[in-house]
C-alpha cells in the first residue's frame, strides 16, 4: 500500500513536469514581440527590448532556458508575473484569486453533492413514476444542451424573476454569488443524480438483494444498507479530483459573471504572453487533476475493501 | 385404437425447405437493431424534428427577406422585436436576425458533424493501434495521459493567437483533442477482444491483422462506437459555443449559436427574444443527438436483442 503509493506519487510527478516542460516550449514559440504591452512596443527601441528580454533571460539558448526552469520550480520559485500584475510574484497574483473561486466552488459542490444524491436517490425509490422521469428530463437536458445556454436561462430567471444581480459584485458579496454557484451547482446536481439513479438501479438488480428481499429485509434496511453503500462506492471516486478543481474555478461561469477568479487568468495570462504565470497555471492544473485522480483511487480503496489497486497497473 | 396410433407416428415425407427451417433463425443484426431502436418512441420523434430542423434551415434561409452576405449594421433598426418585417428581430446593430440564427445553425450542425466524423476516424485508428500492438501501448498511455493533463483551453487558446480563427482551423483543432476519449474506448474494448480464443484461432490459421480487426473485432465496438459519434456532436456544439463565447472559437464574423449568445448577452436580459431563438433551437439539436445516440447504442447492444 504505501509502495503502491509512493509509486503513484512519483508518477505524478514525472507527469507534472512533461507537462511543465511542455507548455515551456510551447511558450517559447511565440514571438518575442509579444512579450510588450502595445504602449511599450510604441516607445521602446529595438535595442532597448533586446536589453529587457536578455535581462529576463529569454534570449537565452532554449535547453538553458530549461535547466534555469527546472532548478526554479524545485526552489518552489515560480518568477513574476510580466503583463497581468507587473512585477508581482506569480504565486500572490494566484493567491488573491483563487479563494475566490474556492468559495464559489465549494459552496456549489456541497450543494450538488447533497441535492443530486437526494434526486438519484428519489428517482430509484420512484422509479418509472412521475418523479423518475421529470428527474431524468433534467439530467438530459443539463447534460445535452451547453452550458452556455442553461446559464443564460437560469440568468433571466434568476434576474428576472427573483431580481438577483446579474454580475458578480465584491460589494454585496452574498447575493451576487447566488446565480454563479447555481450555475456551477446545475451541471453537477445532473450528474450526481444520473450516476446516483444508474448505480443503484444496478445493485438493485443484483441477486444478493433478492436474496436480502426473500429473506423478509425491510425494503428501507435494504435501500441504506446494500444498495445505497454499494451505489456509493463508484460516485466517490470522483469527489476529490471534483474539489480540487474547484481551485481552478470555472472559465465560463466567471467570464459569464465577471467574478474575479482563477478561471478567466490562464486565458488572460496566455492572450498577453504572461509566460511566468502560463506556466505556473498549467503546473498547478496539472498537479490538481492528477492528485485528484490519485486520491480518488486511494479514497475508493478506503471505503471498498474489496477494491486492490495494488495487484493490477490499470486504475483509470 | 391401433389406426390411430398409426396416424400419430406416420412418416411425413422430405421437405427440403421445412428443413431448412429448423437450422435458421430468421435473426438479422442490423433488422434488429432498428426494430429495437424504432421502439424508443422520444428518440424517433426528436430524430424527425431534427430532419425536419435541418431541411427547414434550408428553406428559411431561402424564404427569408435578408440575405447572411448582404446584412448591414443600422444603429436605428436595433432591437426591434419580431414582426412580419424581421420575423425573429433585429440584434444590436440592427440585423436581420431570422437569417442570422439559420446561418448560425447550419454552421453548428456542419462543425459538429465534420469534428465528430473525424474524431471517429483518427479515434478508431490510434485505439485499435493503441489496443492490438502491445510494445506501442505504453509508449501511447503516455502520451494520452500528457494530452489530457493539459487544459483544452491553453491549447485552444494557443491555436486561437497563433494559427487564428477560422472554420477550417477549429475543427482540426477539436478534432486534434477529441479524439482521445473515443480512441480509450475503443483501446479499452480492442484489449479485451484481441486475445479471445477464436482471435487466437484465427491468427493461428494465418489471418491477417486488418482482417482480425476488421472482421473479428470491429463488430463489438459498434455500439460504443455510435455512442461515442452521437454524443461528441452535442459536446461539439457546446465547446463551440463555449469557446466562441470566450473568443476563442470562430471569428465574429462567422455567426455561430455560440457566437449569437456571446453577442446577445448584456442584451437578452431586456430583449429575451434575442435568447429564446438561438437557445431553443440549440437545445432541440443536441437534445435529439444525446437522446439518439443513447437509444441506438442501446438497440446496436446484442444483448439487448431477443
Amino acid at each position: 500500500m504505501i509502495k503502491y503509493t509512493i509509486k503513484r506519487l512519483l508518477q505524478s510527478l514525472v507527469t507534472v513536469l512533461v507537462v511543465a516542460t511542455i507548455v515551456f516550449l510551447l511558450m517559447r514559440m511565440l514571438p518575442t514581440d509579444s512579450y510588450f504591452s502595445e504602449d511599450q512596443l510604441l516607445k521602446l527601441t529595438e535595442e532597448q527590448k533586446q536589453d529587457q528580454l536578455e535581462a529576463a533571460g529569454l534570449l537565452d539558448p532554449i535547453g538553458e532556458q530549461l535547466a534555469r526552469f527546472y532548478g526554479q520550480i524545485f526552489r518552489g520559485d515560480f518568477g513574476e508575473s510580466r503583463r497581468i500584475q507587473t512585477g508581482v510574484p506569480v504565486l500572490k497574483v494566484i493567491g488573491s484569486k483563487f479563494t475566490i473561486s474556492m468559495r464559489l466552488g465549494c459552496t456549489s459542490l456541497v450543494i450538488a453533492l447533497i441535492l443530486g444524491v437526494l434526486m438519484g436517490i428519489g428517482q430509484t425509490l420512484h422509479k418509472d413514476r412521475l418523479f423518475d422521469h421529470i428527474g431524468t428530463g433534467f439530467t438530459v437536458f443539463v447534460n445535452a444542451v451547453p452550458s452556455l445556454v442553461s446559464y443564460s436561462l437560469v440568468l433571466v430567471f434568476g434576474s428576472k424573476i427573483l431580481g438577483l444581480p446579474s454580475l458578480y459584485s465584491t460589494r454585496y458579496e452574498m447575493k451576487s454569488s447566488i446565480l454563479p454557484i447555481a450555475c456551477l451547482a446545475l451541471a453537477s446536481i445532473a450528474s450526481y443524480a444520473l450516476w446516483t439513479r444508474r448505480y443503484m438501479v444496478d445493485e438493485l438488480n443484483k441477486d444478493y438483494i433478492r436474496l436480502a428481499k426473500i429473506k423478509g429485509m425491510s425494503s428501507k434496511n435494504i435501500m441504506v444498507k446494500h444498495v445505497f453503500k454499494n451505489a456509493f462506492v463508484p460516485l466517490v471516486q470522483y469527489i476529490p479530483a471534483n474539489f480540487l478543481l474547484t481551485i481552478g474555478g470555472s472559465l465560463l461561469v466567471e467570464r459569464f459573471f465577471s467574478v474575479p477568479g482563477m478561471g478567466p487568468l490562464l486565458t488572460d495570462a496566455i492572450s498577453r504572453y504572461d509566460v511566468n504565470l502560463v506556466q505556473t497555471l498549467a503546473i498547478i492544473y496539472a498537479g490538481l487533476g492528477v492528485l485528484g485522480v490519485f486520491l480518488g483511487d486511494i479514497l475508493m480503496m478506503l471505503i471498498d475493501p474489496r477494491i486492490r489497486l495494488t495487484g493490477k497497473g490499470e486504475t483509470r | 385404437m391401433k389406426k390411430n396410433n398409426d396416424d400419430l407416428f406416420r412418416f411425413v415425407e422430405y421437405s427440403a425447405e421445412n428443413a431448412e427451417r429448423t437450422g435458421y433463425s430468421n435473426y438479422s443484426y442490423w433488422r434488429c437493431v432498428f426494430q429495437n431502436f424504432l421502439k424508443k418512441k422520444t428518440a424517433v420523434c426528436m430524430a424527425c424534428i431534427f430532419f425536419a430542423l435541418v431541411i427547414f434551415s434550408f428553406i428559411a434561409m431561402a424564404i427569408g427577406k435578408y440575405d447572411f452576405a448582404a446584412l448591414r449594421s443600422d444603429p436605428a433598426l436595433a432591437f426591434v422585436a419580431p414582426n412580419s418585417e424581421f420575423w425573429f428581430g433585429t440584434d444590436n446593430l440592427g440585423r436581420d436576425y431570422w437569417c442570422q440564427v439559420w446561418y448560425a445553425t447550419q454552421t453548428s450542425i456542419k462543425l459538429a458533424l465534420i469534428v465528430a466524423l473525424g474524431e471517429c476516424a483518427v479515434g478508431i485508428t490510434i485505439g485499435c493501434v493503441w489496443g492490438y500492438v502491445r510494445s506501442l501501448d505504453r509508449v501511447i498511455t503516455e502520451i494520452y495521459n500528457i494530452i489530457y493533463s493539459i487544459p483544452t483551453i491553453l491549447y485552444m487558446t494557443l491555436i486561437a493567437l497563433l494559427v487564428g480563427q477560422s472554420f477550417t482551423v477549429m475543427a482540426v483543432s477539436l478534432i486534434a483533442f477529441g479524439w482521445l476519449r473515443m480512441a480509450r474506448n475503443v483501446r479499452n474494448l480492442v484489449l479485451m477482444y484481441r486475445d479471445r480464443e477464436y482471435n487466437l484461432a484465427s491468427r493461428c490459421l494465418g489471418t491477417p491483422v486488418w482482417r482480425v480487426l476488421v472482421k473479428n473485432i470491429f463488430p463489438y465496438l459498434i455500439s460504443i462506437i455510435i455512442l461515442r459519434l452521437a454524443l461528441s456532436i452535442p459536446q461539439t456544439i457546446a465547446l463551440e459555443s463555449t469557446l466562441s463565447y470566450l473568443g476563442l472559437g470562430l471569428d465574429v464574423n462567422t455567426p455561430s449559436l455560440g457566437i449569437l449568445l456571446r453577442n446577445a448577452r448584456y442584451y437578452f436580459l431586456d430583449e429575451p427574444y434575442l435568447l429564446i431563438f438561438p437557445a431553443v433551437i440549440v437545445s432541440l439539436i443536441t437534445i435529439t443527438f444525446y437522446l439518439v445516440g443513447n437509444a441506438f447504442s442501446d438497440a446496436a447492444d446484442p444483448r439487448n436483442h431477443v
